[in-house]
């Protein structure tokens, strides 16, 4: 980073900090899972209509719909509601860990400063 | 439908739901402060998904979408998935960071994070731009629900609902009506479902959760009628399908009227969780919206049309039109007429008093009239409220599009502009004033390249089709970014310290 006289430049790519580097190993764990999903369902639709030359695909139902509308209709957008909560529970208990942290390095603080003559 | 009559009873409960929005505005203006006083609790993150939802209904939701499920079949996905996805970037990306920079539009937080003036400019000038094209939609949607319901042709009907829009908002101002976004979230809700409860039940479908109910329709147009939707992708590819996908997920990260809702959320952990609430109470409205498409085809076919051509000039209203050929109750279908009003109609209010609003505080004082005051820009505000809403009137007397079509045209643009100057001024402290303008410059000339150069160059408009540019554009926007940052001048300590500090909690060493 080039940064004149601060070595506190943001770097998704790098970053500086233990907790920040924790959040962003959790953005990026919850990216994958969306980009996969995404990219990875539409790959598998368009596979089974190019090899599936005997039916067509809304002849294959799953929870009485065609797969491919239950797929990206149904499934994707509870995928995504469900990433949403995995990452809203993770960061709250990432903010309660630097919370406490908080708390623990002032109490350490104060009780050095109280043996100081 | 210009010499159909006066539809009576839905236009009184047209007029009743209005009244209602009115009505509830006004209450919530006064228990406003106690909503804040609880920020944290369960009903205050569940009404800030609400509020988070409703901002987001429009006519491309409630018309739209079944208009072109209707009209392209399992094209339409693309919309489905864009819209929800995008609120993944939002949430895990943006959400809680725009929060702490306590700014409260998005020209507003460009103008901070890259301490330019010029940066501010040109996101307003943006700002502006999105609002007009995501208006047009819009209009089309009332025009085409007031045809309806007074019986007149389709330019009357945009003078008569453009004048409706700007009445509406001129008593609302008037009166002091705060926009109850929750209690609209659940009047949308109702007035989208239960219609369609109504037409699976009669068709003796699963009619509880007409969501998954509607699939027989599909079985039955295939089995009786022979009606074989096409294959996802025989008349689209792969790669126009998904670059549509992601245009949808990188504009609606980057719309500034959904970013708007994000500045002032009562803490932080309650705008992460109203972004996952919003996206279920959207995801509600989406699992919905191609049933009604399907069942216009199935309505179709019954009336011995199983192969005709679908219109596009009509398909937008198909959500209607279902209903009606469906024979349900004429309240069920004032209902369903409302929801799509009052959706449409506060989309383009909002989005018109966004637009203004960027001239009044961003462009007017810096371009115009730098020793303007307040009551100056308020007055600016209200007039270019005007202004704006001429304009859009004008834009849209000949339909340019579906509805779906013409606001993701409007999301291009957003993904290819706001959405990289957010993502790369929260997440990469080195990106200076240079490098976001000079890249949401090539993040507008790629929106529209499609029609400019894609007659002389035909390359252009695969790469960069014009209601899907910003898959490759945004990431190409963000390389420009960083290239013309790396090139020039870093950005103060102190905006690089704030980043650190104020946004990503990081401590001094």
């Amino acid at each position: 980073m080039d940064h004149k006289g601060t070595d506190q430049g943001i770097n998704i790519f790098r970053p500086q900090s233990g907790l920040l580097r924790g959040e962003v190993q959790v953005i990026v764990m919850i990216m994958a899972a969306w980009l996969v999903a995404v990219v990875g369902s539409q790959v598998a639709i368009w596979y089974m209509e190019t090899t599936l030359i005997e039916y067509w695909l809304s002849e294959i139902i799953f929870f009485n719909l065609p797969i491919h509308f239950w797929l990206s209709g149904q499934f994707l957008p509870l995928w995504f509601i469900l990433l949403g909560v995995a990452f809203n529970l993770w960061m709250d208990r990432h903010e309660s860990r630097k919370f406490e942290g908080t708390i623990r390095y002032r109490a350490i603080g104060r009780s050095k400063k109280e043996q100081q003559p | 439908m210009s010499s159909s009559p006066v539809q009576l009873i839905p236009l009184m409960i047209v007029a009743a739901m209005f009244a209602l929005f009115v009505l509830g505005g006004m209450g919530s203006k006064m228990r406003q402060a106690s909503d804040y006083g609880f920020a944290g609790n369960y009903s205050g993150r569940l009404g800030s998904g609400a509020a988070i939802a409703s901002n987001w209904m429009s006519a491309a939701s409630i018309l739209g979408l079944a208009g072109l499920f209707y009209l392209k079949g399992y094209y339409a996905m693309a919309f489905v998935i864009g819209w929800t996805g995008g609120y993944i970037l939002l949430l895990v990306l943006l959400a809680t960071q725009i929060r702490r920079f306590g700014k409260f539009t998005a020209p507003d937080f460009v103008g901070f994070r890259y301490e330019s003036g010029t940066a501010r400019t040109l996101a307003a000038l943006i700002s502006i731009m999105i609002s007009i094209i995501y208006c047009i939609a819009q209009v089309r949607g009332v025009a085409l629900l007031v045809s309806w319901l007074f019986g007149i042709g389709y330019q009357a009907a945009v003078v008569t609902g453009g004048a409706l829009v700007v009445t509406f908002v001129v008593i609302s101002g008037t009166l002091g009506v705060v926009r109850n976004q929750r209690l609209q979230y659940f009047v949308l809700i109702v007035a989208f479902v239960l219609p369609l409860m109504f037409l699976t039940k009669k068709l003796g479908y699963f009619w509880v959760l007409p969501q998954f109910g509607y699939g027989q329709a599909i079985i039955d147009l295939q089995t009786q009628f022979g009606f074989y939707w096409s294959e996802p992708f025989a008349t689209v590819s792969l790669y126009h399908w998904l670059a549509l996908c992601f245009t949808l997920m990188f504009g609606t990260a980057g719309l500034p009227h959904v970013l708007s809702r994000f500045y002032m959320a009562p803490s932080i952990r309650d705008a992460r969780w109203g972004v996952v609430w919003g996206l279920f109470f959207i995801s509600l409205i989406y699992w919905s919206a191609p049933a009604y498409g399907v069942l216009a085809r199935l309505y179709d076919a019954k009336a011995g049309l199983a192969y005709k051509t679908p219109d596009p000039a009509t398909a937008d209203l198909v959500t209607l039109t279902a209903a009606l050929q469906g024979g349900i109750p004429v309240w069920v279908v004032g209902l369903l007429v409302a929801g799509g009003l009052a959706a449409a109609f506060y989309a383009i209010s909002g989005l018109l008093q966004n637009g203004a609003a960027a001239f009044a505080y961003d462009i007017y004082p810096r371009l115009m009239r730098p020793s303007a005051t307040d009551s100056d820009k308020l007055t600016m505000a209200k007039g270019f409220f005007l202004v704006l809403a001429a304009a859009v009137l004008a834009l849209s007397l000949k339909p340019v599009g579906m509805i779906a079509e013409t606001a993701a045209v409007a999301f291009a643009l957003a993904g290819n502009t706001i959405f990289p100057a957010f993502l790369m001024g929260i997440w990469w402290s080195r990106t200076n004033a240079a490098g976001v303008v000079a890249g949401m410059l090539v993040g507008v000339a790629i929106s529209f390249s499609a029609p400019l150069l894609g007659g002389a160059l035909p390359v252009v408009t695969t790469l960069f089709p014009l209601t899907s540019s910003a898959f490759l554009g945004a990431p190409l926007v963000v390389v420009v970014m960083i290239v013309v940052s790396l090139l020039t001048r870093p950005p103060s300590d102190e905006i690089v310290g704030f980043l650190a500090r104020n946004v990503h909690d990081v401590k001094d060493r």
